[in-house]
């Protein structure tokens, strides 16, 4: 199949998962010293769904992350986010795909050390302009979207601060909104707590909990911290490359049910 | 003496103690004393008026509380109760003396899987994770009730619901490392009488059928130790 080079010509077909991974299988090396990371997984999230993979370390709950953002290619298998195959993109296309629907949130905050918090978070926005050329208003109009996240995640006052200026919960935050500036429909977070004290971890995940309530955001998030996936509406667990369990923990399980019955009969 | 009162207060629970430390500021009428209890639990433990009253006649009766006379409303008459001297040493006690914690030594989670490993009649595994589904859903409940309260406002609630978060989040690791270690309970002598005929001293019996364990014992169809087994069909 020919490779597109732009996400916005694909046929979006209504669908309520905005991520299906269909038999995903990756393997690192080749013969003996081979490692299969993804054994054959199936996973649909839905809209607005907040997900949690678990699991012990080496299970595949990072790779399956970072395959579902389209960071790393499967051995076989396919993953459509929003409609579109990621199969069917070449390396441009993906990155374009990822820039404008898809929020990272990283262990390891990966902020820009030379540029304030606003700076920062506008960068999605000026990187995504530079494609059409860039304007002053663009640039003022990236800064005002920043700021107004800024104050989402309750950094209003922090905008001319420098990464080294603010602790670990509050740089954690500045990702986060620069992983929402653009307005992705989808989140995704690896261990997005596991280099924060238990209070910054727990201000962090109501900010998760709220991009899927308030926000409209759908999340799927890596962690290893019980703590943390219960704030999660499903739990995906996994072992040795599989999923083991899928675990509805709000009240909705019927309506969970009703909806893999529906797919299951497409 | 704190020592001695950690030994001699399993007859008096809770309520009954939280009755004589509301009662030690002023007298109180049983309605009261219930909704005094109810507020400081933040609702997560509610009393029937029974209760209250069957706690104040057996505290009446141990000399702790005395009933000094009675309150009319427009409704039937309250009565109302005061904490006599030995009831404020016993409070005071209370107080002094550290709460006994239940150290789960008689678990029922723990019995459900060293049994299934003991009988083979059911595997480990799926019981692990029925529980920590179970308790993922409490702490998701109790994550959400505990995020809904006001930091500002209602912080002894909050310290409440923390509380029950880190037992069971302790109680999530602790199945995390059962889970790790199967495999090493497996390769160990199981907790298991010696297998005894009648007549057979127990010295000779442990000789007998204590050997080391070497291989996996307890996947179901390979019964190592057939006596164990009870005669019903194994699941799967």
């Amino acid at each position: 199949m020919p490779k597109r080079d732009r996400t916005d010509t694909a046929i979006s077909v209504p669908d309520s998962a905005i991520v299906r991974a269909e038999d995903l299988y990756r393997v690192y090396g080749a013969g003996a010293a081979a490692v299969v990371a993804l054994d054959h997984v199936n996973l649909v999230v839905h809209r607005g769904e907040f997900v949690a993979i678990m699991g012990p370390s080496g299970c595949g709950k990072s790779t399956l992350l970072h395959i579902l953002g389209g960071l790393d290619r499967p051995t076989s298998g396919r993953v459509v986010i929003d409609g579109i195959d990621l199969n069917t993109l070449n390396d441009d296309a993906l990155s374009i795909l990822r820039r404008e629907r898809i929020g990272f949130v990283f262990q390891f905050y990966n902020l820009i050390p030379v540029l304030s918090a606003v700076e920062n978070v506008a960068l999605p926005l000026l990187l995504a302009g530079r494609r059409n050329g860039r304007s002053r208003t663009q640039e003022s109009d990236a800064a005002t979207r920043a700021l107004e996240w800024l104050r989402r995640v309750g950094l209003g006052d922090r905008a001319d601060s420098k990464p080294d200026q603010l602790s670990g919960g509050q740089q954690q935050r500045v990702a986060l909104a620069r992983a929402l500036v653009a307005e992705p429909r989808l989140i995704l977070a690896d261990e997005p707590t596991g280099n924060l004290d238990s209070r910054s971890a727990d201000e962090m995940l109501r900010l998760l909990r709220k991009s899927a309530d308030d926000w409209g955001r759908t999340v799927v998030m890596v962690t290893h911290d019980a703590r943390m996936a219960a704030y999660a509406d499903r739990i995906v667990f996994m072992k040795d490359g599989s999923i083991v369990d899928d675990a509805r923990l709000g009240g909705e399980s019927s309506i969970e049910d009703a909806l893999r019955r529906a797919e299951a009969s497409t | 003496m704190p020592i001695e009162r950690l030994g001699g207060r399993a007859d008096r629970g809770a309520v009954q103690y939280a009755i004589l430390a509301l009662l030690a500021p002023r007298p109180r009428h049983g309605y009261d004393l219930r909704d005094a209890f109810e507020v400081a639990l933040g609702g997560n433990w509610l009393l029937n008026s029974g209760q209250i009253y069957s706690s104040l006649v057996r505290l009446g009766r141990d000399g702790l509380v005395a009933e000094v006379g009675t309150e009319r409303g427009g409704g039937p008459d309250k009565r109302i109760w005061e904490l006599t001297d030995a009831g404020r040493e016993e409070v005071a006690a209370w107080f002094a003396s550290a709460v006994p914690r239940d150290y789960r030594l008689r678990d029922e989670l723990y019995l459900k899987l060293i049994l299934a490993v003991v009988t083979s009649v059911a595997r480990p595994g799926p019981i692990l994770q029925a529980q920590r589904r179970h308790l993922l859903r409490e702490l998701h409940d109790l994550t959400a009730r505990r995020n809904a309260l006001d930091p500002r406002r209602q912080l002894a609630q909050i310290l409440l619901l923390d509380s029950a978060l880190a037992h069971t989040e302790a109680e999530i690791r602790w199945l995390d490392v059962v889970e790790a270690r199967l495999d090493d309970i497996r390769s160990q002598p199981l907790p298991a009488p010696p297998e005894r005929r009648r007549g057979q001293s127990r010295r000779r019996a442990d000789a007998v059928s204590q050997p080391p364990r070497t291989a996996p014992p307890s996947l179901p169809g390979k019964p190592s130790r057939p006596s164990l087994r009870p005669r019903i069909a194994t699941p799967e």
